[in-house]
C-alpha cells in the first residue's frame, strides 16, 4: 500500500479573506474546491500522488470566519482565483464538487488564463432540484447519499458549522438555477469534465447535457449507483475517472486498458 | 387478456437430442436448420394472423430447443414479415452481453418496426452464465447496472460516458433513438425480489416464466405493493406470463397427449452435470461448493435441471378457465406461450396455433 501522502495546512490572504487552505504532492497543480469543506478523501490521496494538490476552503465554509460579505458565487470565485494567483505561477487543473462546482465555473471565466483544465463534480449551478426551505440540515445531509450507510463516509459537520453554512450557501445561491452562468458556459474553452451521480437527488439529470451543450469541449460521466456525494457512495469510480481525465483531458475516452488474457 | 405467441424457432429433430447441454453443434444438420427457422417464420406469420398481439423472442443459447441465440437477429427477419403485431424481446440476457449494443439494437428494431417493440431484461437460467464465462456471482450486479446503463443509453440525448461497477464506456451515444419515446415498454422478467422493486420502482412491467399460479400470486402481490408504494399502479400490460401450453380439440386429446408425453420421459429442459449446477448455484449465491464430496453419477454425468411440465393443457374452454385464473388471481395481463412443446412438430404447432386463435383467444381477449 501506498504511503499515506501528508496535507499541510496553510494560509493565503486573498480577496479580503484569510483563506486556509491544504495542500501535498509535487508536479502539475490541481487546485480543489469542495464546499463540503476540508476532509482528506481518497481522490485527494490519489492526486496527492502524482499533482500538487492544493484544497482550497471556500471563505465562509468548514472551519473558516462566517463570511458576510460575499453575495454571489462570481465574488467566491474571485477569492479563490486570487488566491491560487498567490499559489502558483503555473496554469492549474481546477477541481470543483457540488457549490465548490458552482464556484469553479465561475472561477474559470473570471481566469481563464490560468486554469487549464475544469472537473466538475455534481456542480450545483445549472438545474438543481428546488430544496424546500422546511428541509433541516439533517435531512439535506441525508439526501446527498445513493445508500443511506454511505453516509458514515462523510460525517455531517458540527451544528454551528452547519448554520453557518447554511446561510452562506442560501445568499450564494447555492440549490437555485444559475442562468447567468449557464449562459457564459461557452465561454469556457478548457476541457471540461461534468461527473453526475445516476442517483443524485439535487441535481436533475438534465443538467448534464448543458454542460455538454455549451461548453465547446467538454464530456459528461455518469457515476452508477452514486448520489450527489460520489465520494462516499462510488470512491474508486470518481477516483477513476478524475484521475484519467486529469491526466489526459478528452483524450481520456481512448481505451487503454489491456483485453489480452494470456500472450 | 393480450397473446403473445413465443417463436422458439426449435430445430425439428429436437426430440432426437440427447439429455445433456450445451447440445453439440454435430447435431445440426444445415438444410434441417434451414427448414425449421422457415417453419419457425410461417408460425409467426399465422399467429398474426390468427390474431396474436405479440411474438415474442428470447435469448438462449447452445440448443436447437429455442434456437434464437441472437435474438434481434431473429426478431428483425420476422418483423419484415409481420408488419403489424407486436415484437417482444423477452428478452436479453443482460448479464452476458455490453449493454450498450443491447440498447442499440433495440432502438434499431423499434425504427425498423416503427414503434412495435416491447422490451425485456432478464438475468438467464444458471446454464447460460456459462455461454461467455460469466462469474455467476456477478449476475445479479450486472443484470441492475445493465438496466440502468440501457435506460440512460435510450434516453440521453448527449454523448456521456458510464462509470458503473461492470462496465465503464467512456462515450456512450446510441443512434438511432427509439421511435417509442422515452424508450420501448419494458417487462422485467425475475422471480427476485430485488429485481421486482428495481421494476415497480422505475415503473417498468415485470415478467415470470412458469410458475404455478399460487407461486405466481405472491411475486405479483409484492410487485403491486411495491408499485403502490412507488406511486403508481400497473396496468393489464404490466404483469407478463410465459408458459407453457398444449391445447387440443377436446380435453381428453390433450390429456393423453400429455400422458404420452410423460411416458415418453424426455427429460429435463435444461440438462447440466450435477457437478456443474452445484458449481453456478454456489457461485450465485457465495455458498461453499467442495467438488469431492459430489457423487460422480454416470459417465454421462447425472442431470439435473427443471423436468418438463405445461401451465396450459386442455380443450380451448379448460385453457380459457386456466388462463382466466392467472388473470383474476395475479393480475396477468399478457400470456406469453411456448407451443413447441417435445413430440409436437411444425404441423402440430400450426394446428394448436389455429385452434387457439379461433377457440381461446377471442374468450380471453375479454378478461
Amino acid at each position: 500500500m501506498a504511503e499515506r501522502i501528508g496535507f499541510t495546512q496553510s494560509q493565503v490572504d486573498a480577496g479580503g479573506f484569510s483563506v486556509r487552505y491544504w495542500e501535498a504532492g509535487q508536479g502539475r497543480p490541481v487546485v480543489v474546491l469542495d464546499s463540503a469543506g476540508w476532509r482528506e478523501s481518497p481522490l485527494h490521496g490519489a492526486l496527492a500522488e502524482k499533482y500538487r494538490v492544493i484544497f482550497v476552503e471556500l471563505p465562509g465554509f468548514g472551519g473558516s470566519l462566517a463570511n458576510t460579505r460575499s453575495q454571489s458565487a462570481g465574488d467566491l470565485a474571485a477569492a479563490i482565483a486570487e488566491a491560487a494567483d498567490l499559489l502558483t505561477d503555473e496554469k492549474y487543473t481546477l477541481i470543483g464538487a457540488s457549490f465548490g462546482g458552482h464556484v469553479a465555473i465561475w472561477q474559470a471565466l473570471q481566469a481563464p488564463g490560468r486554469v487549464e483544465a475544469l472537473i466538475l463534480i455534481s456542480p450545483t449551478a445549472i438545474k438543481p432540484q428546488d430544496i424546500s426551505l422546511e428541509t433541516t440540515p439533517e435531512e439535506f445531509h441525508m439526501l446527498l447519499f445513493a445508500h443511506p450507510a454511505n453516509a458514515a463516509n462523510l460525517p455531517p459537520v458540527s451544528e454551528d458549522v452547519s448554520l453557518k453554512e447554511w446561510e452562506l450557501a442560501q445568499r450564494l445561491g447555492f440549490g437555485r438555477h444559475d442562468q447567468a452562468a449557464q449562459e457564459r458556459l461557452g465561454e469556457i474553452r478548457c476541457p471540461t469534465l461534468a461527473l453526475f451521480g445516476s442517483r443524485d437527488r439535487l441535481v436533475s439529470p438534465e443538467a448534464a447535457r448543458v454542460y455538454r451543450e455549451n461548453i465547446p469541449n467538454c464530456n459528461i460521466s455518469i457515476v452508477y449507483d452514486a448520489g450527489h456525494c460520489i465520494i462516499a457512495d462510488r470512491p474508486e469510480a470518481l477516483v477513476n475517472a478524475v484521475d484519467d481525465y486529469a491526466q489526459q483531458w478528452e483524450t481520456y475516452i481512448v481505451g487503454r486498458r489491456t483485453g489480452l488474457i494470456n500472450p | 387478456m393480450k397473446a403473445s405467441y413465443f417463436a422458439a424457432m426449435g430445430y425439428s429433430e429436437r426430440s432426437k437430442f440427447p439429455v445433456t447441454w450445451p447440445i453439440p453443434p454435430a447435431y445440426n444438420d444445415p438444410a434441417t436448420s434451414v427448414q425449421s427457422y422457415q417453419d419457425g417464420m410461417a408460425e409467426c406469420e399465422f399467429a398474426e394472423e390468427m390474431g396474436f398481439d405479440w411474438l415474442s423472442f428470447s435469448e438462449h443459447h447452445y440448443s436447437g430447443r429455442v434456437s434464437t441465440g441472437t435474438p434481434s437477429v431473429m426478431a428483425a427477419a420476422v418483423a419484415e414479415r409481420c408488419k403489424r403485431i407486436k415484437i417482444a424481446m423477452l428478452g436479453h440476457l443482460l448479464p452476458l452481453n455490453n449493454p450498450v449494443r443491447i440498447a442499440e439494437e433495440l432502438a434499431i428494431l423499434d425504427n425498423l418496426t416503427n414503434g412495435r417493440v416491447v422490451t425485456g431484461f432478464l438475468r438467464g437460467t444458471p446454464n447460460e452464465d456459462q455461454v461467455y464465462s460469466m462469474n455467476p456471482a456477478e449476475g445479479r450486479g450486472r443484470l441492475l447496472e445493465g438496466m440502468d446503463l440501457i435506460l440512460k443509453a435510450l434516453t440521453e440525448p448527449q454523448p456521456f460516458s458510464w462509470e458503473g461497477r461492470y462496465y465503464q464506456y467512456r462515450t456512450v451515444a446510441v443512434w438511432p433513438r427509439p421511435v417509442q419515446q422515452p424508450y420501448p415498454p419494458v417487462v422485467v422478467a425475475t422471480r427476485s425480489d430485488d429485481t421486482i422493486r428495481y421494476a415497480a420502482e422505475n415503473r417498468l412491467a415485470l415478467g415470470v416464466s412458469f410458475l404455478p399460479v399460487d407461486q405466481m400470486a405472491e411475486l405479483t402481490d409484492k410487485y403491486r405493493n411495491w408499485c403502490e408504494e412507488a406511486g403508481w399502479s400497473p396496468g393489464p400490460d404490466h404483469i407478463v406470463y410465459r408458459g407453457s401450453i398444449h391445447v387440443a380439440e377436446t380435453d381428453k386429446q390433450a390429456d393423453d397427449w400429455f400422458e404420452s408425453l410423460k411416458r415418453s420421459k424426455p427429460g429435463p429442459t435444461i440438462p447440466l452435470r450435477r457437478t456443474v449446477a452445484e458449481a453456478i448455484q454456489s457461485a450465485r449465491t457465495g455458498g461453499e461448493f467442495d467438488l469431492r464430496n459430489l457423487v460422480a453419477g454416470s459417465p454421462e454425468g447425472d442431470v439435473v435441471g427443471n423436468a418438463p411440465r405445461l401451465n396450459f393443457v386442455g380443450g380451448p374452454d379448460t385453457v380459457v378457465k386456466q388462463m382466466k385464473e392467472f388473470h383474476d388471481r395475479c393480475g396477468v395481463g399478457v400470456v406469453d406461450l411456448l407451443f413447441q412443446q417435445p413430440g409436437v412438430n411444425h404441423r402440430g404447432v400450426m394446428q394448436e396455433i389455429e385452434l387457439f386463435g379461433k377457440g381461446v383467444l377471442p374468450q380471453i381477449k375479454e378478461f
